[in-house]
């Protein structure tokens, strides 16, 4: 039966059979040294030695590095010569290396499925490094094991799938743009998704960027303009993505365009509406520091230069009357005002997303001690760009809330809301930058009269030019307060007063100042939950998107198909974000160019003639691969669970079947139950010790 | 004024820290990040307890009158150890000569050894005195036992220059 299987039958064509070891049956089992790491605690070739009496093993090795070329080689050369036909290696993780083996193991001309890692790094050595002798009987019991298990497995077939060459970005900021100009440029179909009525995000609302002071606007609206124009870019502002459907290669969503009542291909964006508009509502761009009107443009450089009717405060749209107001309607000279439009549906088929979803900004009102909120002249540092911004409220002008005057004494509070165990435990990475630059944008534009103190615990530049910048800031005589205050307090006029111990020179100093400029943290938006739970992206313990692995897969999500940009993945600079989309762009583009992908075999399968059609493994599947679907010859109400095999991620929770219906490959009960009677098997086969 | 020592009710003196600024030739030689290498290096530290990073970091922020009529900037050793370990080639050391020629500036007292150098230096054109030497064995030499020249006074040209630029301070 091995044989047959070997020799190239499906595992489709026989899905559920009961695993049986046959005589044929010839295990290498090759032990990794792992240099010291295995070896400096576990005695390897005693290992070896007992490995050589397990039943139906013909070689064993071991090796300095399994993993290397010499080391691979091995094992090809044995499956030859030896006629292996199942191979365990008792090595590292098989996060680390399990694919390599089973790459050599193909090569060879051995299914590659039929390979089975023990791990004796992560599971042996390293946690046991104080107790040789029992990690080596450690060891032993988990090759024991896996002698058990690997006799019992199937050769499994990839199957190939082809795949959608479109990708979906979601989100419109520096990230999304990145991505989406990269994908657009190596011939792909990008639909560009933004939830507001123009394309940005938060880079958008910056003054000037650190560590060079380029004026945000200035690098990012070219940007904005290619990627509108780009012939591969599909742009869907005032959109959102509201539901996923399929898999890897062949998503289908849907994306609703919220209505603008403004035609879109009539605006020619000349504001006439928005100054015949008698509605005041806050200005979101501006940070809610300035009003705008309820029909307006949502910022200077907005792409696309387009009006939007704000239906929670238009009177027309608010009391449903087609009579109320309509002085837009009258100004509008291109006849461009539609407040009969409706919600759109769009629906999409792609291959591959790049999610871009970005962050909110911490809610200082939510830490009493500073008086955010409290006081006007207590802001956060995105407001503080608005005001520093020439596009913004003031004109660029820095100018106190309080009394529309210029401060002559400002201060920056670092880390508010992050490295604090009350609300964000994480560093936010761009607060120290932000302050310095913040600080030397005071100097250059108020001169050097003003005073500038930064209170900071430790203050981190750590990119390329940033220490740099932090020397220019302590040259351009800003103050660096070592110590947090506690308490900002009012002094009943326009300034504010705080105490603050410094620990540089060891004193308690008061400190007055006519504007605090708080540096708030970056924070997970509602957005990334709600992406995430139409994706079923999972997140960290931060509650930013978690990366398939902290260091190796870090652009991508944790569901196949699907990359990560920006700050939507943890808080990042810049610099980092148009990096991470760049490469979230070539990941995706990596997976679709060639038109099909592999996947993975290791997934559930069902056995019809078992399934009760009871629907517990349909509730359970956090992947939707489940389908329930009417099996003819059951009668005519019968349901039967069947896998749709590309959505399907092999975690095993459907294996709650009660009937044994559904199981997942390579995890069978008896494949399981042997490494089991293994692991509690006193008597071991021939010679092995008793102990 | 924006800042107030607390335990002092001191506040910063941005007239006299304009012109140690202006000794200094400008900031770099304050340009502190509190890594506090200068104070853990510090010769004076142990026995005198100077700390070289409160002073840098006190003249940073302005508060150089109690600085210049305290004892602690007469402490250092002048080893210049600080210039030499400084990660951002900052100065401790001149920021405390900066500190002691402003303590002169308004005569303020200055430690009597100071002074005893002074002298030294009218006298014999050198910061010490010439001392006898003791050996293991207890024989004593001097310079002309060692055959060796005697040191001759400064002129009086050095004189006369070295007290006009002590009236001047």
């Amino acid at each position: 039966l091995t044989q047959r299987i070997i020799e190239g039958h499906s595992p489709q064509a026989i899905p559920i059979m009961v695993p049986v070891a046959s005589s044929m049956t010839r295990i290498g089992v090759y032990v990794c040294h792992c240099g010291l790491n295995i070896a400096g605690v576990v005695d390897v070739s005693n290992v070896a030695d007992y490995a050589k009496a397990l039943p139906d093993v013909a070689v064993v090795k071991h090796y300095p590095y399994m993993c290397s070329e010499p080391g691979q080689r091995m094992i090809q050369d044995d499956i030859r010569t030896h006629k292996l036909n199942r191979i365990l290696i008792a090595t590292c993780s098989p996060r680390m290396h399990e694919e390599t083996f089973r790459r050599a193991v193909d090569r060879a001309g051995l299914n590659p499925y039929l390979v089975e890692i023990v791990n004796l790094r992560e599971h042996v050595s390293w946690p046991h490094s104080g107790e040789p002798e029992k990690a080596t009987e450690k060891a032993k019991a988990l090759v024991r094991m896996g002698v058990a298990r690997v006799k019992l497995l199937q050769p499994l077939e990839r199957q190939r799938v082809s795949v959608e060459k479109s990708v979906l970005v979601v989100g419109g900021g520096i990230a999304g743009i990145q991505a989406s100009l990269d994908l657009a440029n190596a011939g792909f179909k990008v639909y560009l998704v933004e939830k507001s009525p123009s394309i940005g995000g938060r880079m958008a609302q910056l003054d000037k960027t650190f560590p060079t002071l380029d004026c945000s606007a200035c690098i990012l609206t070219p940007k904005m303009v290619d990627v509108a124009r780009h012939q591969n870019v599909v742009l869907l502002t005032n959109s959102e993505v509201v539901g996923v459907k399929g898999f890897v290669g062949n998503y289908e969503v849907t994306v609703r365009k919220n209505p603008r009542f403004v035609d879109e291909a009539k605006c020619v964006g000349c504001e006439l509406c928005v100054k015949a508009c008698p509605v005041k509502v806050p200005d979101k761009f501006n940070e809610n520091l300035s009003q705008t009107r309820a029909v307006s443009i949502y910022s200077p450089h907005a792409v696309p230069k387009v009006a939007t009717v704000n239906p929670n405060y238009c009177l027309r749209l608010k009391t449903k009357n087609k009579t109320v107001c309509g002085k837009c309607v009258q100004a509008c000279e291109a006849k461009a005002i539609d407040f009969d439009q409706e919600p759109e549906t769009v629906a999409l088929k792609v291959g591959g997303v790049v999610i871009a979803v970005g962050s909110d900004v911490f809610d200082a009102s939510k830490m009493f001690e500073f008086g955010y909120g409290r006081f006007p002249n207590v802001i956060s540092n995105i407001e503080f760009e608005r005001i520093s911004d020439a596009s913004g409220p003031t004109g660029g002008k820095i100018l106190s809330p309080k009394n529309g005057k210029p401060p002559n004494s400002i201060i920056f509070v670092q880390c508010v809301g992050s490295r604090d165990k009350r609300f964000h435990e994480y560093c936010c990475r761009v607060g120290c930058m932000v302050s310095l630059k913040q600080a030397i944008l005071v100097r250059e534009k108020l001169g050097k009269d003003v005073s500038i103190y930064v209170c900071y615990n430790d203050l981190r530049a750590f990119g390329k030019g940033y220490e740099e910048f932090y020397r220019r800031a302590r040259d351009m005589g800003i103050n660096f307060v070592a110590g947090i205050p506690s308490d900002i307090r009012s002094t009943g006029d326009d300034s504010l007063y705080f105490d603050v111990f410094e620990s540089g020179t060891n004193k308690l100093l008061e400190l007055h100042a006519d504007l605090v400029v708080l540096a708030n943290c970056l924070v997970p938006s509602d957005d990334v939950n709600k992406i995430g739970k139409l994706f079923h992206a999972l997140r960290s313990a931060d509650g930013f998107f978690l990366e398939a692995h902290p260091k190796l897969r870090p652009l991508d999500c944790s569901v196949a198909g699907i990359s990560l940009a920006g700050v939507c993945q943890g808080p990042k600079d810049i610099p980092d974000t148009v990096s991470q989309a760049s490469g979230a762009a070539v990941k995706v583009i990596d997976l679709l160019s060639s038109g099909e992908i592999e996947l993975e075999p290791l997934k559930a399968v069902v056995d019809k003639d078992l399934c009760s059609g009871c629907r517990i493994c349909d509730a359970l599947c956090p992947f939707l691969a489940i389908e329930m679907k009417k099996e003819p010859k059951a009668g005519p109400e019968e349901l039967r669970a069947e896998v749709i095999e590309a959505m399907c991620q092999g975690c095993g929770l459907c294996s709650a079947c009660p009937t044994g219906a559904i199981k997942i490959q390579q995890y069978s009960s008896s494949q399981v139950l042997a490494q089991v009677d293994a692991a509690f098997a006193r008597a071991t086969a021939k010679g092995g010790t008793r102990r | 004024l924006t800042i107030t020592d607390l335990m002092s009710m001191a506040k910063p003196n941005l007239e006299s820290q304009k012109r140690i600024l202006a000794k200094l030739q400008g900031r770099e030689l304050m340009n502190c990040f509190l890594c506090i290498k200068c104070t853990s290096g510090c010769t004076a530290l142990k026995l005198l307890e100077l700390k070289p990073h409160e002073i840098e970091k006190l003249v940073n922020f302005g508060f150089v009158d109690e600085l210049a009529s305290s004892d602690i900037i007469w402490t250092c050793a002048t080893c210049l150890k600080c210039i030499q370990r400084c990660p951002q080639k900052a100065s401790p050391y001149h920021v405390i000569i900066a500190l002691r020629n402003l303590a002169v500036e308004r005569e303020a007292k200055v430690p009597e050894a100071y002074m005893k150098a002074v002298s030294q230096i009218l006298e014999n054109g050198l910061a010490e005195s010439i001392q006898k030497v003791t050996t293991k064995k207890m024989e004593n030499f001097d310079r002309e036992s060692l055959k060796l020249p005697k040191v001759k006074g400064p002129k009086e040209s050095f004189q006369a220059i070295f007290m006009k630029a002590l009236e001047e301070k």
